[in-house]
């Protein structure tokens, strides 16, 4: 992406976020009380102010990208091999998947599982490695933050580490 | 491998659903959530029952901080675990009588909770700066009635809020809503600084959070809200001004587990309380911070939070201060 | 009593093993616990506390303390290395920190922290001890019109961290500034943005929106190119802090000091915005203003010493008034009050012998945090060494660990997952996070003492230029402003 392109997009997405927050984020999700004394006291005065501000903020990138030079600055990232979408997908799968998993099997066997799966995702070169790791960091951390932090651990409903 | 393991699982857990049936609860760690921070009343009375509970117990207690929206994030998250006796609360009064006497909005009720015991209760001062030259109560309401005068809080839906404004009704002012301006701050420290930077007038709090600064001489008691004077306090009981209504305006520490809890787990935790409660380092330890110990059944707790929260409940609807929305 | 007789009642209660022994253990415990990301100080000293119970109460506040000061620097350690902030007061360190690793020059930035945190120490201490009574009374002086004033100063420190555009500084400041509206309103205790979700209540959890924000976006740009990173000399770190580097940065770690002690003196202010502060200011006066952001070695001098100048000087409110300036000194202050202790200006008379020998016990933790730290960063340089996509996995289980221990909740690791997504988005559209950070910190502190001061005066807006306090840091907001202004229309002219 050129700086010319960015700008603009990222302006673009600024004016659309203050729209959206003006006449459907604030009214419908921000109450006020009836009651209130004061329009620079309300609870809805300060998130408009910002509103406000990011609506000029984004009208400002979009004149500013008119300047912007329009060469592309060649990035690294263009150039990921195989199917760099899928592996987003992916990831954010893992972590959909780790959200519902914690609090049902536990951060233990999750984490495992969320190790080794990113270490193949990442294709490690190293597989036996990751494994073992894999297996032995999510215990190593139980074993710190249960036994000598003393923070509750989520176990999940199957099995329970002591 | 993977299917190894999940194989072992299954034969665990299988193994330990079985013996989790006639095994004699607790047989494994109570997770204790406390719904406020570190080094709050709250935090530092859970922690001080902490040792000895967990030697009546005979299993660990896992102290866990949940933090948030002035403990209603903490007790939410006991609301919606499992009644097993293995998520318990240590219920305050600010999330579990103030709170839902005020917050429409709040994601939980007295009845998603059963309380299993309250032990500890503190008396409630109300201070100022001796800079501002109040004296006592009949100053403090004269100024009122001049107006300008404003307090401090820990929040809105505090027990300081819901005191400054009941304090101030019951010494005569009409509205008090009106006549005083509640300045919230965010938490109890910052609602002391207050007063004592001179951004509020004055504040009604826990005696324990006071301690330290009327011992210095930073702060200037007017009241206390017991029955009792408190010690290193000296300012006139409710009861020599002739408010005894106020001696319901007290904090206090309890425990409370979801509304499912069964009767023998609550009936073991009611024992278990006994016991704690008679160790002579908590009991030292807790008088040294200004606390009563006073030791209630499930029933008695249960009643004294109902009646501590009707009283605030008709004084809120009294004076408008229920937060709709 | 004379200063002297003073001292010697000090000396007497600490020239003890245990206390020195406590003092050197708590500061092995902070560097450790800051070390690892989500557990913190906060939650290191929180965790400590209940051994305090027992000890003598000047060794179990020694112990806390040591735990404090080490944590403080534990925090850099992660920061440098794995780009995840062990505590909120070391973001600042991962803008030059991280990419000195990156280049391979590890050690060098373990090396300055370490040194930089030091010597901000000890400035630190000693202005707690000489300036005590003076800086506590200047912190009274700061009710909200004051401190909306600082705030709306600090929030220019946006344009020192924004880098190549000052337009998308603005905009990441104003999205962290939205985002901190989430939660219960202030004054009313109605729900803003919380959708009915009890969690959200009590707004996003800062230290999950922090590494959401830091670590994860290195996580998923690895998901989309494996092997960006293969060629690159991340191999390490045998480089270390030459004297001359740190010769170069000692103006930048003195300001950065005497911010730290500033901000550390007014409750409710914290290492974070200190270390920000300290970072623009250093980058402001340098002369290789260019380098900062890229790997910049003074900038992780200014960055540690802003936060660990604050260290000691939270001391002061917490002593001579009994004021938690932050979280951690209000645990600490719980400490003193289980031993019977009650800080403020009575305990100057009452207590001496423990002020004083709590003096010493922290002219002495700057010293030993130099030792303990020195072998620390030898033994966590080897994180540089490990293959990096066996790293990744590794920083994002710590990462799930360390989120959910902050509040106990598994909630948070969903809202650093989110924030991950928000921040590799920045990322890709070349948005800076610092300024998010920043906004994010400071945006709740700006609105309620904004409102505060409403309150305060009925609505009226002169409270907000109420004395000469408010004067001066509006004068200081002006310039900067001003100065900013015309950097960038001098840019624009340049360029055309």
């Amino acid at each position: 992406m050129s700086p010319k392109v960015i700008q603009f997009r990222l302006g673009i997405g600024a004016c659309i976020v203050a729209a959206f927050l003006t006449f459907i984020g604030i009214p419908n999700w921000v109450s006020s009380p009836s009651n209130v004394q004061n329009i620079v006291l309300a609870p809805t005065f300060w998130p408009y102010v910002l509103t406000a501000m990011t609506g000029l903020a984004g009208l400002g990138l979009i004149l500013v990208a008119g300047h912007a030079s329009q060469d592309d600055e060649g990035e690294d990232e263009e150039d990921a091999s195989g199917n760099p979408w899928l592996r987003l997908a992916a990831l954010a799968a893992i972590m959909i998947a780790t959200m519902f998993a914690l609090p049902r099997i536990g951060m233990v066997w999750t984490t495992m599982v969320v190790f080794a799966l990113t270490a193949f995702l990442f294709r490690t070169r190293h597989p036996v490695t990751a494994l073992i790791c894999a297996v032995t960091i999510p215990l190593a951390l139980y074993a710190f933050f249960a036994h000598v932090a003393g923070v509750a651990i989520p176990q999940g409903n199957y099995v329970r580490l002591p | 491998m993977k299917i190894n393991k999940f194989g072992v699982a299954f034969t665990l857990s299988a193994l330990l659903g079985a013996t989790a049936a006639w095994a004699e609860y607790p047989e494994r760690a109570v997770n204790m959530v406390i719904p406020y921070g570190a080094g709050g009343a709250t935090d530092i009375s859970a922690r001080t029952i902490a040792e000895p509970l967990g030697d009546a117990v005979g299993k660990p207690l896992i102290m866990a901080n949940v933090t948030g929206a002035g403990g209603a994030t903490g007790s939410v998250a006991v609301q919606n675990a499992k009644g097993d006796g293995y998520t318990m609360l240590f219920a305050r009064v600010g999330s579990h009588s103030v709170n839902p006497a005020m917050k429409a909005t709040l994601p939980y009720t007295l009845d998603d909770f059963r309380f299993v015991t309250v032990y500890e209760i503190n008396p409630v001062a109300c201070a100022v700066t001796p800079a501002s030259g109040i004296n006592s109560m009949d100053d403090l309401i004269a100024k009122v009635n001049e107006g300008g005068v404003s307090y401090s809080s820990s929040g809105v839906g505090s027990l300081l809020h819901l005191a400054g404004a009941m304090v101030l009704k019951e010494f005569g002012v009409e509205n008090p809503l009106e006549a005083a301006t509640h300045i919230p701050q965010k938490g109890g420290g910052a609602a002391a600084t207050a007063v004592l930077n001179g951004t509020a007038t004055f504040l009604c709090t826990n005696s324990s959070a006071l301690a330290s600064f009327v011992a210095n001489g930073q702060l200037k008691p007017l009241m206390v809200t017991t029955p009792e004077p408190v010690v290193g306090f000296d300012a006139p009981t409710a009861n020599e001004l002739g408010k005894e209504r106020l001696n319901q305006l007290v904090g206090w520490t309890g425990i409370a587990g979801p509304d499912d809890l069964p009767d023998d787990v609550a009936a073991k935790w009611g024992e278990w309380m006994a016991t704690a409660t008679q160790d002579p380092k908590f009991n030292e330890t807790m008088s040294a911070r200004g606390s009563v110990i006073q030791l209630m059944d499930p029933e008695e707790a249960n009643a004294f939070i109902i009646g501590q929260y009707n009283i605030f409940r008709a004084l809120v609807d009294e004076l408008g201060m229920r937060i709709e929305g | 009593m004379s200063l002297w007789d003073s001292l010697m009642a000090g000396l007497s209660l600490v020239a003890t093993f245990e206390a020195f022994f406590a003092l050197f253990a708590g500061i092995c415990i902070g560097v450790v616990g800051g070390a690892i990301p989500g557990l913190s100080a906060t939650m290191a000293v929180a965790l400590t506390l209940p051994f305090t119970f027992s000890l003598q109460p000047i060794t179990g506040i020694l112990l806390l303390l040591g735990v404090y000061k080490g944590g403080i620097f534990g925090g850099s350690i992660p920061a440098i290395l794995i780009k995840t902030p062990g505590t909120p007061a070391s973001s600042a360190t991962i803008l030059d920190g991280h990419p000195m690793a990156e280049r391979g020059e590890a050690g060098r930035a373990l090396g300055m922290a370490l040194w930089a945190s030091c010597t901000a120490d000890l400035v630190s201490n000693l202005s707690l001890i000489l300036f005590a009574g003076w800086l506590a009374s200047f912190a009274l002086s700061f009710g909200p019109p004051e401190f909306f004033a600082l705030i709306l100063f600090s929030l220019t420190i946006i344009a020192g961290v924004s880098g190549e555009s000052l337009l998308r500084g603005f905009l990441s400041a104003l999205l962290g500034l939205l985002l901190a509206t989430v939660g219960l309103d202030l004054v009313y205790g109605t729900n803003r943005f919380t959708f009915g979700d009890p969690n959200m209540m009590g707004g996003l959890n800062f230290i999950a929106v922090l590494i959401g924000l830091f670590a994860i976006p290195e996580i998923i740009s690895m998901a989309w190119n494996p092997v960006a990173h293969l060629g690159k000399a991340r191999a390490l770190g045998q480089t270390k802090v030459t004297f001359a580097d740190y010769r170069r940065s000692f103006r930048s770690i003195i300001r950065g000091s005497v911010i730290g002690v500033f901000l550390g003196s007014i409750p409710g202010i914290g290492a974070a915005p200190s270390a920000f502060l300290s970072y623009s200011e250093a980058r402001r006066k340098s002369p290789n203003k260019e380098n900062f952001g890229k790997g910049e070695i003074e900038g992780v001098a200014a960055s540690e010493a802003g936060n660990n100048g604050v260290a000691g000087a939270t001391l002061i409110p917490l002593l001579a008034l009994g004021v938690p300036g932050d979280v951690i000194t209000a645990i600490i202050i719980g400490a003193f009050m289980i031993h019977g202790l009650q800080p403020g200006p009575m305990m100057f008379i009452l207590n001496v012998d423990i002020i004083y020998g709590l003096f010493i016990g922290l002219i002495v933790s700057s010293v030993f945090l130099f030792f303990v730290g020195s072998v620390a960063i030898k033994g966590f340089r080897f994180v540089a060494d490990i293959p990096k996509r066996i790293l990744m996995p590794a920083v994002l289980v710590l990462c799930i660990y360390g989120v959910f221990a902050v509040n106990n909740n598994i909630f948070d690791v969903g809202v650093m997952f989110v924030m991950g997504w928000v921040g590799y988005i920045m990322l890709r559209y070349r948005v800076p996070a610092a300024p998010f950070l920043i906004a994010f910190i400071l945006g709740p502190l700006l609105e309620d003492n904004f409102r505060q001061s409403m309150l305060m005066s009925g609505s009226d807006p002169t409270i907000l230029l109420r004395g000469p306090i408010t004067w001066f840091f509006w004068t200081l907001t002006v310039v900067t402003i001003v100065a900013i202004v015309r950097s960038v229309v001098r840019k624009a002219r340049s360029a055309v």
